[in-house]
């Protein structure tokens, strides 16, 4: 059994500030399950406006987060704060009304299996804003041009590849213009080139809309392209963060075997 | 080794008190959301009650004629025979048709037919994060997933109840034919017992049914994970939490109904 002192031996902490404030904190968060301890003191802030990703081993606690984020997930103990907002303190009510300055891509999608490709992406333009019907066709005819599905609006989902279903997500997320744009995993289950063609679209998107955006993964390719921050994860604590370049060049034994895909360093099978 | 024993049975019992516990709570959120504006649910409402009369039908209509001519009907024809009381029959309807057996199995069938088809529903739903992306597009999964089919499945179990009982006399007045009975003294006998209270009673008690049925399934979709697999599991718990919760409450009511209405024990 490792002592503690063990387990986070390689976590320096270590936080380069990007220069600007943050959008998202988390405060000394503590998330459990049962015995599974998933987030063990988790301090970490993501910059605004800027792409950022957190990077870390499977099951560390990347996709906890963002249901923290979003108040899916309460922390046992510790804050987490959006804009200066505390989202545990949150009422229901308040919830409901927060979360509309998000956008979320989830691992699949999430498309909603009985709408059509259209319907999903108005879905959320029909339920929080007072837009007419030909005003919601517009926005969304425009967005699903945005992720290349301008002619696929009137297919289910189950009618469409992994790929298609995360881009059908993705113009989901952004038809509210939101402030965050949240991608759980958005590489995952998608070749590499299609994994290509989804983070060029990202930064694209982002470079139009601005807002920021926070990308789950663990795929380094998609770091490199993408990430213009970085805070890497492990066993639910930040290992180190900060921008993209200075975490490619960190001397961490663990940042850097995770970031070069090498087998030697601290990261084992465990 | 009593310990090891004492430790597998506390972790399964606490489990279960927490999940009925956390289904209490959601009793509590659906019937507040429901009754607190807005009604976005209507839609879905007629959609989910059209689909539970589609589905439950037929099986309920077979499986209370069947059951009625067989049990209460051939089997207590077989013993009123004996003392040449065959007449008995009607009044034995009321206790068996109207006050069990019509509303014990519609909650069978509504249980094993709707309420897994709504487990594995809002189960698919949960394990593709749908469920999660409602509540982050700032929609209440209670209010516009819960609710309607708590509402319908009430509804649907109180008239499916008075459908259950006309095909489950219908089992009995097939009983008194085979056994070349006139059906005179069967509707006599039938009527000397009934009693308004055992008809609303049972529409009650059947009401009350599809409320636990609609909960209990829809906190087993809700609460799914672990895959195809975990579905599977959530269907099956379901239904089997399902019935126990059903027959657990029928033990109570009907306790609860004869000491209120000492009326209904008295067989004339």
């Amino acid at each position: 059994m490792a002592t503690v002192e063990q387990q986070f031996e390689w976590h320096s902490g270590k936080n380069r500030s990007a220069g600007v404030p943050d959008a998202i904190e988390f405060i000394d968060v503590y998330k459990s399950f049962g015995s599974n301890k998933v987030l063990q003191g988790l301090n970490m802030g993501l910059p605004e406006g800027m792409i950022s990703m957190i990077l870390g081993p499977s099951g560390t606690g990347k996709s906890v987060c963002i249901k923290h984020i979003v108040g899916l997930l309460y922390p046992d103990s510790g804050d987490v704060v959006v804009h200066g907002q505390s989202v545990p303190s949150l009422s229901d009510a308040e919830l409901f009304e927060f979360r509309r300055q998000f956008g979320v891509l989830f691992q699949d999608g999430a498309l909603f299996g009985s709408l059509n490709l259209y319907d999903n992406v108005a879905f959320p333009l029909r339920q929080h804003t007072e837009k007419g019907e030909e005003e919601i066709a517009e926005i969304v005819n425009r967005r699903l041009r945005e992720v290349g599905l301008g002619d696929a609006g009137q297919k289910m989902p189950n009618e469409l590849s992994g790929g298609m279903r995360k881009r059908a997500g993705f113009a989901r997320a952004l038809v509210l213009d939101p402030q965050i744009v949240l991608f759980d995993e958005p590489d995952s289950g998608l070749d590499p080139v299609r994994t290509a063609l989804l983070c060029e679209l990202i930064k694209e998107i982002h470079a139009e809309n601005g807002g920021t955006y926070v990308v789950i993964t663990h795929d380094i390719m998609s770091a490199r392209r993408v990430a213009e921050y970085i805070a890497v994860l492990w066993r639910g604590r930040i290992v180190e963060a900060g921008l993209a370049q200075d975490l490619f060049d960190s001397e961490n034994p663990f940042v850097k075997q995770f970031l070069s895909g090498e087998s030697a360093g601290p990261l084992g099978m465990e | 080794m009593v310990r090891s024993v004492a430790e597998r049975a506390y972790l399964p019992a606490r489990n279960l008190l927490e999940e009925i516990g956390d289904m209490m709570i959601l009793t509590g959120r659906t019937i507040v959301s429901a009754l607190r504006p807005p009604y976005p649910y209507g839609g879905e409402f007629v959609s989910q009650f059209l689909f539970v009369l589609k589905l439950c039908w037929f099986p309920l209509l077979i499986s209370t004629l069947a059951i009625c001519y067989a049990a209460p009907g051939l089997q207590a024809a077989n013993f009123l025979t004996l003392f040449g009381a065959l007449d008995r029959l009607g009044g034995i309807f009321i206790l068996a048709a109207v006050r069990e057996i019509g509303p014990a199995v519609t909650a069978v069938v509504l249980a094993g037919v709707a309420g897994t088809a709504i487990t594995a529903d809002l189960g698919a739903r949960k394990i593709r994060e749908e469920l999660d992306a409602l509540q982050v597009l700032g929609v209440d999964p209670v209010k516009n997933l819960v609710v309607p089919r708590f509402l319908a499945l009430m509804v649907a179990t109180g008239l499916f109840n008075v459908y259950a009982i006309l095909f489950g006399i219908f089992g009995g007045l097939a009983a008194e034919l085979v056994n070349h009975q006139p059906l005179g003294p069967f509707w006599t006998t039938f009527f000397e017992n009934a009693d308004t209270t055992d008809l609303w009673g049972s529409v009650v008690k059947c009401t009350v049914y599809g409320a636990i049925i609609a909960i209990i399934c829809c906190y087993k979709g809700m609460t799914a994970s672990g895959g195809a697999e975990g579905v599977g599991r959530a269907v099956n718990q379901a239904v089997v939490l399902a019935f126990l919760a059903v027959f657990a409450f029928n033990y109570v009511f009907t306790q609860m109904l004869l000491a209120t209405h000492p009326e209904i024990l008295v067989i004339k």
